[in-house]
């Protein structure tokens, strides 16, 4: 639906509604006309887009919880276990293997390394899990493990915006601006795209990785912080109540109908909306995000301590902002970057702790959405920008002091759990040592065709002109991978 | 008997000339290229041809194909296969196979084209302006210049009429902003409000454009199309210090009125110029807002390579309005450009000596003119005060150290690299710059040289074809830009494509005629230019509209009212700082860091600090605020600038609430607020007049008695609850009451528009 056609809309129910405004309380209803709550019509019809029909399928999933980690967390390490690289430890890797690759840091003949910590089988599906995530064993059946999942880039910034926006370079719109833009949002009190960040700073490819690109940038994702204002300028300023406050939008509103009966402007009648959303959102949000009102269980079972910035609070948060029908919730979580150049990079300090950090959380968000009945309509996925390298580490020739891995993105790891995804299955295969993929392969396009399958979008119908191209999420590839859903 | 029948023939054939005689002749570009595009192009286009036909050119459409058939005979449709096929019955023979039939209409066209000869016709916008074009005939009292003339006939045409002038109020703010991004000051306010002359609205225009603030608001459109930011993009985001002197080159060209030839010409080859100046050179730094990559481990080479193609994409954008996207990577038979001239105008950029390293060389040591001209005034005034002997002041040393203070920075800018060995350019395969093709050189894109037809060596020569009165796009697509500036929407919608792709000109005509005046008669003048669309009747109509015409023309095209249009981010912060006299109009000089709440730059790897600058900076103009790629101003993205990664032509205009949660709590606007409710209350004695004050200092208008209630009531209601909340002293609750006045005011949908 053009935006004149929403406005069109817009003034129709605005002179239903205008007693509202007349006897002083707040209307409802303008805000549905924003692009905030995306293309689709106020009426809410599932699957009409400013983009045209991309429908092909009914969906399987609402909405998507995207848990990042970003630095790329090694797949050797938690769930691709190869016991064969623990007999060629520390040898050196053979030429066949380097031939013709590039690595960000690797120069010369590296040697190779072994897992650095045991994997045990668990549940009934038999899925390999290392001794590093001991909560996540217990939830494996409800997991589909994607083994060989491949990118083409590796270096942080550009995997990061290839797996967020489909292309390593700047400029794109992110994987929630194209929902959003296509969705919109099931609450129109809260933005349909949702960020959250933890770890010791934001991921390499910074805002770029949630902003709209070339789309409006009303789909861009917010950033919900989990300390301080949850929505900059989200507060009154001090010593205005939410009474005053209602008061003066209220005489905001009314000056700005007069207006509109004396110039004619639909886009008046849009701004009257706008304002009243963000009124609502001024107690939408701040309840939303108030996870102190969680009873102590779920805060035991999530591992959460209020005001802070970390990953459980964000779990928990997600799972909230999942009820609420937000559509797309990202979650970034910093520090995987194991490259042994440090202790922080090392697979035995700062990879420990992150994996110390996420374990419990990410099985709590899986459980509690089973427990609520919210996990086959919310799609969860988890996984860094690319994997990391059999060999270890050896940065410009010389072998790092501590135990890691360089980046690699010919074939890591990823799962996703709920949204009409099969569950307790392992898909996909790497060799005997885990530098490659050997049987049904994942690109990162596939990735996000199928992701954009589940919500019922056509990847290759849910597109934007801009510089003279219809641009898409998945440029001009990616297949559905139909193995994977049930 | 034969005669009879000959008769009858001749007078057929008169029926059938006449016929063909009076109708009105078919528009290749407007009437048959889109149809051809839509529904046939697919198949029969450069890339497939399917039976061996192609409508690319005239003369592969009508060749004889290999099944001895002919799609098109010229001047007879009934002759043409093309013409059978569309409007078969055969399901199995009907042109287009898949998708929707050609519509009768759509026929209809094609018939009277082929039958009128089939003629293929360069796209308008590649075909130089006709020097003859000039103004319809109309004699109109509404009328102010030429434009109007145009955009009259237009509307006659429509059946519309013009709306009449806007209130003085309206204008005033609608053409300061226009012309200076900000509102006018109390003196130029009250001289064009007291002045009922008719020359009130000229006088007013002639000083806004010389208006120091005129190279700041230009600058702002400017800024965008160069990409400019204080950061260089990707993973670390790492600072680009001095970079800002390039701002201030282009706010100095703005109001020195540079002509447009030579600000583009010195921007994408000043280095070239024989003797180049330090400002020639500082004028390349346009082409080194490109984005550099830090992270470690990055390929220097497939960095730098991508600035290359950034700069080729950005001056097709910017000056030719040319898009590239598809191009990189393979041809179409729309596109003016195809593959391989695509690298030819890549080898043109392909030269440079900067290579994506950390120090982004090369660089130069120079001061700024706006530099230059404060070291001249500053010793000026050191000279007068050493003839007047005082120089043991504070403030004779003060300016000695000031003085000392600015020295020449080293700025990255553009310079060719030494011949030997040449960097060879090749074509990239699919545009993966690691699947190498053929090597070109330096070329012009055919099409677009058709009327120029010139040969280049290098990027001055490419920059002298693109500032040449004869470049077919060059003025046409400036002078569409302003035009989208001041009325919010392009002569052509798209005014980052005036290609086949792009939208139609709504009033070909006048773009035309403006863009001849621009280069000729005006000799490439901006403000020359802007003075002429300013002071049309077209430009100073009310914007208020009525249903029916809302109804009809929604986005204006017509032109039977005045623009109304959401300020741009930096206008909407600049308006609250000037209207709550906090504004700081200073000039030039280093980005500066007003409030930005804590945490916001967190998002950064290897943090530079965001330090709340001092002294009055913080309430400089927005185009001063310090422009990070990943992580820029909250407020201003929010109001819809792009992060500078790309060139961008045309800002989306959202609304969103976001953006009410801004202009209600952001500290800026809450101080302006605060202090605009002060200055209200020094300024007059009782309530009325004190709140007519306020409302007047931002739409220089006086309250109507409906709004003049509302806030009143506002007021009441406010002081009562602030007196509930136990605050007794009058005082205070009076400013708390006038506060939330003000704060509404800031709010209202005519403050945040133009009008």
């Amino acid at each position: 639906m053009g935006l004149l056609d929403e406005l069109k809309q817009a003034e129709g129910s605005y002179l239903t509604r205008r007693h509202f405004l007349k006897n002083g309380s707040l209307g409802l209803g303008l805000a549905a006309l924003s692009g905030f709550s995306g293309c689709q019509s106020a009426a809410n019809s599932f699957m009409t887009g400013e983009s045209g029909d991309f429908s092909k399928v009914a969906p399987k999933a609402k909405r998507v919880i995207f848990l990042h980690m970003a630095g790329a967390p090694s797949q050797l390490e938690l769930f691709d276990y190869k016991p064969l690289l623990q007999t060629l430890d520390n040898k050196p890797c053979p030429d066949s293997l380097l031939e013709g690759k590039r690595f960000a840091f690797i120069r010369g003949v590296p040697n190779m390394l072994g897992p650095q910590f045991a994997f045990n089988q668990y549940g009934e599906s038999g899925t390999w899990v290392s001794d590093l995530l001991p909560h996540f064993q217990s939830a494996v059946d409800d997991v589909l493990m994607m083994k060989a999942v491949h990118t083409e880039e590796f270096n942080h910034a550009p995997a990061q915006l290839f797996m967020h926006t489909g292309s390593p370079r700047l400029g794109k719109p992110s994987f929630g601006s194209w929902v959003t833009y296509g969705l919109g949002s099931e609450n129109e009190n809260l933005p349909g795209f949702v960020v959250l960040v933890s770890g010791n700073s934001a991921p390499s490819g910074g805002k770029s990785l949630w902003g709209s690109g070339f789309l409006p940038s009303s789909y861009q994702g917010v950033e919900f912080r989990s300390k301080g204002e949850p929505v900059l300028y989200m507060s009154n300023p001090d010593g205005v109540s939410r009474d005053i406050r209602k008061d003066a939008i209220h005489a905001i509103n009314q000056i700005n109908e007069q207006a509109y009966q004396e110039v004619g402007d639909p886009e008046i009648l849009s701004r009257m909306a706008q304002y009243e959303m963000a009124f609502k959102m001024q107690m939408t949000v701040p309840e939303a995000t108030d996870v102190t009102e969680e009873p102590d269980y779920i805060h035991q079972m999530y591992g959460t301590k209020p005001n802070e910035v970390s990953f459980a609070n964000n779990c928990l948060l997600a799972r909230r902002l999942a009820e609420r029908g937000v559509r797309f919730i990202q979650l970034y979580h910093r520090g995987w970057d194991s490259h042994g150049s440090n202790n922080f990079e090392n697979l035995h300090g700062g990879f420990v702790e992150r994996c110390q950090e996420i374990d419990r959380p990410m099985t709590a968000l899986i459980q509690d959405l089973k427990m609520r009945g919210m996990l086959e309509e919310t799609l969860v996925v988890w996984g860094g920008e690319f994997g990391r390298t059999p060999m270890q580490e050896n940065r410009e020739g010389i072998t790092n002091p501590f135990k890691g891995r360089d980046h690699h993105g010919d074939a890591f790891t990823m799962w996703m759990t709920g949204g009409g995804v099969k569950r307790g299955m392992s898909y996909g295969e790497t060799d005997e040592i885990g530098y490659g993929g050997i049987k049904d392969k994942i690109h990162i396009h596939d990735l996000q065709a199928t992701i954009l399958h589940q919500l019922g979008i056509d990847h290759e119908k849910l597109t934007y002109r801009f510089q003279g191209r219809d641009f898409r999420l998945t440029d001009v590839h990616g297949e559905v991978i139909h193995d994977i859903l049930v | 008997m034969n005669k009879i029948i000959i008769g009858i023939g001749i007078l057929c054939l008169l029926a059938l000339v006449s016929f063909n005689f009076f109708e009105e002749e078919v528009d290749f570009n407007t009437d048959v290229r889109p149809i051809l595009n839509a529904k046939c192009m697919s198949c029969h286009g450069g890339v497939r041809q399917e039976a061996g036909l192609s409508f690319l050119h005239r003369e592969a459409a009508l060749e004889t194909l290999p099944s001895g058939d002919h799609a098109i005979v010229a001047g007879s449709a009934k002759k043409s296969k093309l013409i059978e096929l569309v409007q078969s019955d055969d399901p199995e023979m009907i042109m287009p196979p898949l998708g929707d039939a050609l519509t009768d209409k759509e026929i209809k066209v094609l018939k009277r084209w082929i039958n009128q000869g089939a003629e293929w016709v360069d796209h308008w916008a590649y075909i130089p302006v006709d020097p003859e074009v000039s103004p319809p005939s109309i004699s109109s009292a509404w009328s102010s210049n030429p434009i109007d003339k145009f955009v009259l006939k237009t509307l006659q045409d429509k059946g519309y009429q013009p709306s009449p002038i806007a209130d003085k109020s309206a204008l005033l703010r609608r053409v300061s902003f226009d012309l200076i991004g900000l509102p006018p000051d109390d003196e130029l306010a009250n001289q064009f409000l007291d002045d009922s002359s008719e020359t009130a609205y000229e006088a007013l225009v002639d000083s806004l454009l010389q208006s120091p603030h005129f190279g700041e608001r230009w600058a702002a459109m400017w800024l965008d199309l160069a990409r400019y930011a204080d950061s260089k993009g990707y993973q670390k985001d790492n600072i680009r210090k001095t970079i800002w002197l390039y701002r201030d080159w282009v706010i100095d060209a703005f109001n020195s009125d540079m002509p447009f030839d030579q600000f583009t010409i010195k921007q994408l080859a000043g280095d070239l110029l024989q003797d180049p100046s330090d400002q020639d050179y500082l004028a390349t730094a346009f082409h080194r807002n490109t984005m550099t990559n830090d992270e470690g481990g990055t390929d220097d080479e497939e960095y730098r390579v991508a600035a290359v193609l950034d700069r080729v994409n950005t001056t097709y954008e910017v000056w030719l309005a040319t898009s590239m996207a598809c191009v990189q990577c393979h041809s179409h038979p729309y596109d003016p450009i195809d593959h391989e001239e695509f690298y030819e105008s890549y080898a043109v950029f392909n030269t440079t000596k900067d290579a994506d390293d950390g120090r982004d060389s090369p660089k130069k040591f120079l001061l700024s003119d706006a530099q230059r001209r404060y070291k001249t005034q500053i010793k000026h005034e050191l000279d007068y005060l050493k003839t007047v002997g005082d120089t043991l002041t504070d403030s004779y040393k003060h300016k000695v150290s000031t003085l000392s203070d600015v020295l020449p920075l080293s700025v990255p800018i553009m310079e060719e690299i030494d011949r030997t060995p040449d960097r060879a350019s090749h074509i990239f395969e699919r545009g993966n710059w690691l699947v190498k093709g053929d090597t070109v050189s330096a070329k012009l894109p055919g099409k677009l040289n058709k009327f120029t037809n010139l040969d280049i060596k290098n990027r001055l020569d490419f920059a002298n074809w693109i500032a040449s009165p004869e470049n077919p796009l060059t003025n046409r697509v400036f002078v569409n830009r302003l035009w989208e500036q001041l009325f919010g929407t392009g002569l052509v919608e798209t005014i980052e494509d005036l290609g086949t792709q792009g939208a139609k000109p709504s009033h070909p005509e006048l773009l035309d005629w403006l863009a001849l005046q621009f280069t000729t008669d005006m000799k490439w003048s901006m403000k020359s230019l802007l003075k002429e669309i300013v002071m049309s009747s077209t430009y100073r109509q009310s914007s208020h509209v009525s249903k029916e015409l809302m109804r009809e023309d929604a986005n204006n095209k017509w032109l039977a009212r005045g623009p109304r249009v959401r300020l741009s981010a930096e206008q909407i912060r600049d308006q609250a700082m000037v209207v709550g006299g906090l504004f700081n109009p200073k000039l030039y000089g280093p980005s500066v860091m007003p409030y930005q709440p804590e945490g916001v730059w967190n998002t950064i790897r290897h943090v530079a600090k965001w330090e709340t600058s001092q002294e009055g900076d913080q309430y400089r103009r927005g185009l001063y605020t310090f422009w990070r790629r990943v992580s820029p101003y909250p407020s201003m993205i929010a109001f819809d600038t792009p992060s500078r990664e790309l060139c961008v032509s045309r800002r989306v205009r959202t609304n969103t609430p976001i953006q009410a949660l801004i202009t209600l709590n952001d500290p800026v606007y809450v101080e302006a607020a605060q202090s605009l409710a002060q200055a209200s209350i020094a300024a007059a004695d009782d309530l009325n007049s004190q709140i007519q004050t306020a409302y007047k200092k931002a739409l220089f208008k006086i309250p109507d008695d409906e709004i003049m209630n509302t806030l009143l009531t506002l007021y009441k209601s406010t002081t009562q609850k602030y007196r509930e909340d136990g605050i007794q002293d009058q005082d205070e609750l009076h400013r708390k009451g006038m506060e939330n006045v003000t704060s509404v005011i800031f709010n209202l949908d005519e403050f945040i528009m133009k009008t």
